[in-house]
């Protein structure tokens, strides 16, 4: 863990970004869709990479304060 | 599209349906390159993708590997993100995989109607989310030392005995939970309304908890907003005047965007089932 470097913003976004596209998007069913889902998968997915964020930016001596992204 | 053709024993990996043909997209599949499949004027983006990767069983290994999914969401994303340059786009949700072409053609055939509907109303609309959270902390201080009552309040406590001070504390820090929950709500509210008033539709999520934001405020208001093209500077300027005006109550504004309309492309359930 200690050799991946994790770039703040971005992965906040990432939860953005699974949020998105595991429970939300189009859902379909019939005879061809494997139905992924899995609120607590990516939810216990994002803890455990978030706290390596966290602990990461702890070393590096300054708060983790989330995202605070500015979409222009 | 002879990728998909060929790959008789393969599987259709669907990332959106677009309104119009994308360009090439340029950025790397999840299997295959991403090829377009029209359809009657709406074009599925799809790459073959390999039973072993996609298939029910390997789908169901891969989703407990965090490190796939998450490369697989980002790659879902970015796709679609790219195709919705040119023009409209109908996301479905990552591990949507038909197994045969003529399995997703007649998935198009049955929708086309509502997919057209819905893209129609997508047209030139882009998705953006605002998160809000409160440090409750600052708010309360915030509050406290503008409230008149609580000042009132603090100075009687100052001079009364020690049970009466404690009694009267008691009571002034009920009324400042009370009065933080009002004001929050009516701060929730009055953003909410101003983009609303700026958005075509609009959806309040749930508020994810702090062990999933891993911040140290907590999260008061999960919005999705669809927005006209033409509308999201506005859009863009009332959150900055949010982040302005609020960050004294210990308000954070978190907005993002423009992502494809993932919150506000449901089909109607007439057609599952079966």
């Amino acid at each position: 863990m200690a050799d991946k470097v994790v770039i703040k913003s971005r992965d906040v976004t990432l939860l953005e970004v699974l949020d998105r596209v595991l429970n939300k998007g189009v859902v379909i069913s019939g005879d061809i869709v494997i139905s992924v889902a899995d609120v607590d998968l990516v939810y216990l997915g994002l803890k455990v990479l978030l706290s390596s964020v966290e602990t990461m930016e702890k070393l590096r001596g300054a708060p983790f304060s989330g995202a605070q992204e500015e979409a222009s | 599209m002879s990728a998909v053709e060929s790959g008789k024993k393969g599987l259709i990996y669907l990332y959106c349906v677009a309104e119009r043909e994308p360009a090439p997209v340029l950025v790397p599949g999840l299997a295959a390159a991403p090829v377009a499949v029209c359809h009657h004027g709406l074009y599925a983006v799809v790459s073959a993708a390999a039973e072993t990767e996609f298939g029910e069983e390997g789908l169901k290994k891969h989703l407990s590997d965090f490190e796939w999914v998450k490369t697989k969401a980002t790659i879902h994303n970015t796709v679609i993100g790219e195709v919705m340059k040119g023009g409209a786009v109908v996301p479905f949700k990552l591990g949507t995989i038909f197994n045969t072409d003529a399995n997703l053609r007649s998935w198009l055939e049955k929708y086309e109607e509502e997919l057209e509907d819905l893209l129609h109303e997508l047209h030139g609309r882009e998705e953006w989310g605002l998160k809000l959270y409160c440090d409750t902390g600052t708010l309360r201080s915030f509050l406290g030392a503008q409230d008149k009552e609580a000042a009132q309040m603090d100075k009687e406590i100052a001079s009364s005995s020690v049970g009466k001070a404690f009694l009267l504390k008691k009571k002034r820090d009920e009324a400042l939970t009370i009065l933080v929950d009002k004001k929050l709500n009516e701060y929730g509210q009055e953003i909410y309304a101003r983009l609303c008033a700026l958005s075509v539709r609009a959806r309040i999520n749930k508020l994810l908890p702090r062990e999933v934001t891993e911040r140290n405020d907590d999260m008061i208001l999960n919005a999705v907003f669809l927005v006209d093209r033409n509308a999201v500077g506005g859009f863009i300027d009332a959150t900055k005047d949010f982040k302005d005006r609020f960050s004294s109550p210990g308000l954070s504004v978190d907005c993002t965007g423009p992502w494809p309309p993932y919150n506000f492309c449901e089909l109607s359930e007439k057609h599952h089932g079966g």
